[in-house]
């Protein structure tokens, strides 16, 4: 859960670029944060990601109270969100495989559920034959995968995406909102920063719109799924693909299963 | 931290040296000169400095008995004299020697000598020492007299003040050169590791938001630097072996010019070669490991 209560935000120059925000996302909810060049969306990003503080009032995330959070416990709160970023921020010299592994060594989990979990989540983001290709080996639309890969395989409570689709081609785009929507429905909150207004009104729900660091508008918005003439089916299907994830989430001793991780060894 | 996590992040530090091989490489030759060039230093003056010392063996003090003193007791006061401090070598000397050193001496007056022969109870005994420290020979002077049945102690002062002298400007000149060299060195070493970190920037602030903690980013780098240095250590020492024999062989091949002091002034290198495979290595595990994680901090900061 997100609560934020009448935050300002201002760098060091003293200009606010966020004033007096209050904002409510709930557990599982997912939110289109939309707003121009400037507007504040990004600072509100750093801001949850503990990369910038607040200079007043109050931010909750996860049940993390950030004005107390002590520098050291930074790291563990970070492992309870899932980001992804416009440019994909992939580690150059790591396999896909490696890339997402590699969240699951920073919580340090056990090595046999790693070698099961990360197989699967590739197969999710539908990357299996790319699983020991490089980032720079990758489409922009196949690296944004790995990213989402990447974000939701530690089972996150919350996704940050900050213009996922801004560096992919359009009709990837809607793929990539329909795998978020798709962890949505499995309980995971999503809240997606975008500017393309398209996506917003096609996939519709909750929206708000970021001006001069207020937010002007906080409502529900209608999907119109006619307009882009994209496959309706394409959403189940998705949707299908992510409730299988949150299946194994469940499954603490999924160890034992006789899933065939070996094609995806650690090189 | 788990011990498996250990095991990845040290196998991660030594894969990064591969994926990062053009800056590694450069941060290798630049640990590597760095090494040669304060490890040659230390080793041209630490031959400066055997040198002087082998030089400040050839000082000989001369103690005469007072006239009076029997042969005996004249020989019973060398125990007195070894319990000084300063004192390297002694040598008594009776009137019979010391008969035969004057008579070296005085070559072309054979007559004199001859009437010499007859009487020459008037000469001392004497003790002919060599000490071991030149810069304290007046305290030694002045401890020698002190002796019961000392008449005068003749002391090269002069041979003494140079060479004290010789000591200080060196070692003024030695320390300066050393600390101008590991500054430029630590200036150099840490401003390739920071641009060698530099350019992996990105993968540091990804490694933050994902949730890693400062000690599971900085290992990897730490490992990387480590084993860089080593490897710059144990290429300085190959490298220094090969030098320093080559030019001792050189230049003791010009035997004429080690006469005067002697070629046992000059360092062997089969006497410091622990020292030196020792020191480069470990002073350059440690500049590699500590520069590495130092050059990280700054981009942890996310």
């Amino acid at each position: 859960m997100v609560d934020l209560k009448n935050v300002s935000v201002a760098y060091n120059k003293g200009t606010e670029v966020i004033r007096n925000i209050s904002l409510c996302i709930n557990d599982g909810d997912f939110a289109f944060i939309v707003g121009a060049s400037g507007a504040g969306k990004s600072t509100l990003i750093k801001l949850l990601l503990k990369e910038v503080n607040a200079l007043s009032g109050e931010v909750k995330v996860n049940g993390y109270d950030l004005n107390k959070l002590k520098k050291r416990r930074i790291a563990k709160y970070r492992r309870t969100i899932g980001v992804v970023f416009q440019d994909f921020r992939l580690i150059p010299t790591m396999t896909v495989y490696e890339n997402i592994a590699f969240v699951m060594r920073v919580i340090e989990a056990p090595r046999k559920y790693i070698k099961q979990r990360v197989p699967y989540v590739i197969n999710l983001v539908g990357l299996q034959d790319k699983a020991k290709s490089y980032p720079h080996e990758l489409s922009g639309g196949e690296q944004q995968r790995v990213a989402l890969a990447r974000a939701l395989v530690n089972d996150p409570k919350l996704i940050i995406a900050d213009e996922p689709t801004g560096n992919v081609d359009p009709e990837l785009s809607y793929e990539i909102v329909e795998l978020l929507k798709g962890i949505n429905q499995c309980g995971t909150t999503v809240l997606m920063v975008t500017h393309e207004h398209d996506l917003v009104r096609y996939f519709g729900g909750r929206t708000i719109n970021i001006n001069q660091g207020t937010v002007i508008f906080d409502d529900i918005i209608e999907g119109n799924k006619n307009s882009m003439g994209i496959d309706d089916n394409s959403e189940e299907n998705s949707y299908d693909e992510i409730a299988e994830i949150k299946e194994l989430n469940n499954l603490e001793d999924a160890f034992d299963e006789s899933y065939d991780a070996e094609e995806f060894d650690e090189v | 931290m788990k011990f498996s996590s250990l095991r990845y992040l040290v196998s991660q530090g030594i894969k990064n040296m591969w994926n990062n091989r053009v800056m590694g490489l450069a941060s290798f030759c630049v640990l590597m000169v760095s090494l040669l060039l304060i490890g040659f230093s230390v080793l041209f003056i630490a031959n400066i400095n055997s040198l002087i010392n082998v030089i400040e063996t050839k000082n000989e003090m001369v103690i005469y008995i007072k006239e009076e003193v029997k042969e005996e007791d004249a020989r019973k006061m060398q125990v007195s004299i070894e319990k000084l401090d300063n004192i390297n070598e002694i040598k008594f000397v009776s009137k019979e020697e010391a008969l035969d050193i004057l008579y070296n001496g005085m070559k072309n007056y054979q007559s004199l000598y001859e009437e010499l022969e007859n009487d020459y109870d008037f000469l001392p005994f004497s003790y002919n020492i060599k000490i071991k420290d030149v810069s304290k020979i007046t305290e030694t002077v002045e401890a020698i007299q002190k002796i019961e049945n000392v008449d005068t102690v003749y002391a090269p002062y002069d041979f003494a003040n140079v060479l004290t002298n010789l000591r200080k400007i060196f070692s003024i000149i030695s320390t300066t050169v050393l600390i101008a060299l590991a500054t430029v060195s630590i200036v150099i070493i840490s401003n390739s590791t920071r641009a060698s970190v530099f350019s992996r920037r990105k993968e540091i602030n990804i490694m933050k938001y994902v949730g890693a903690t400062d000690s599971f980013i900085r290992i990897p780098f730490f490992i990387e630097g480590f084993f860089t240095g080593i490897l710059a250590g144990i290429t300085a020492t190959f490298i220094t072996w090969f030098g320093y024999k080559s030019m001792i062989e050189a230049l003791t091949a010009e035997v004429s010019m080690w006469n005067i002091i002697g070629v046992g002034g000059l360092l062997a290198y089969q006497d410091i070669d622990v020292i030196v495979v020792t020191s480069y290595i470990l002073t350059g595990a440690f500049l590699g490991a500590i520069g590495s994680v130092i050059s990280t901090t700054k981009h942890l900061k996310v």
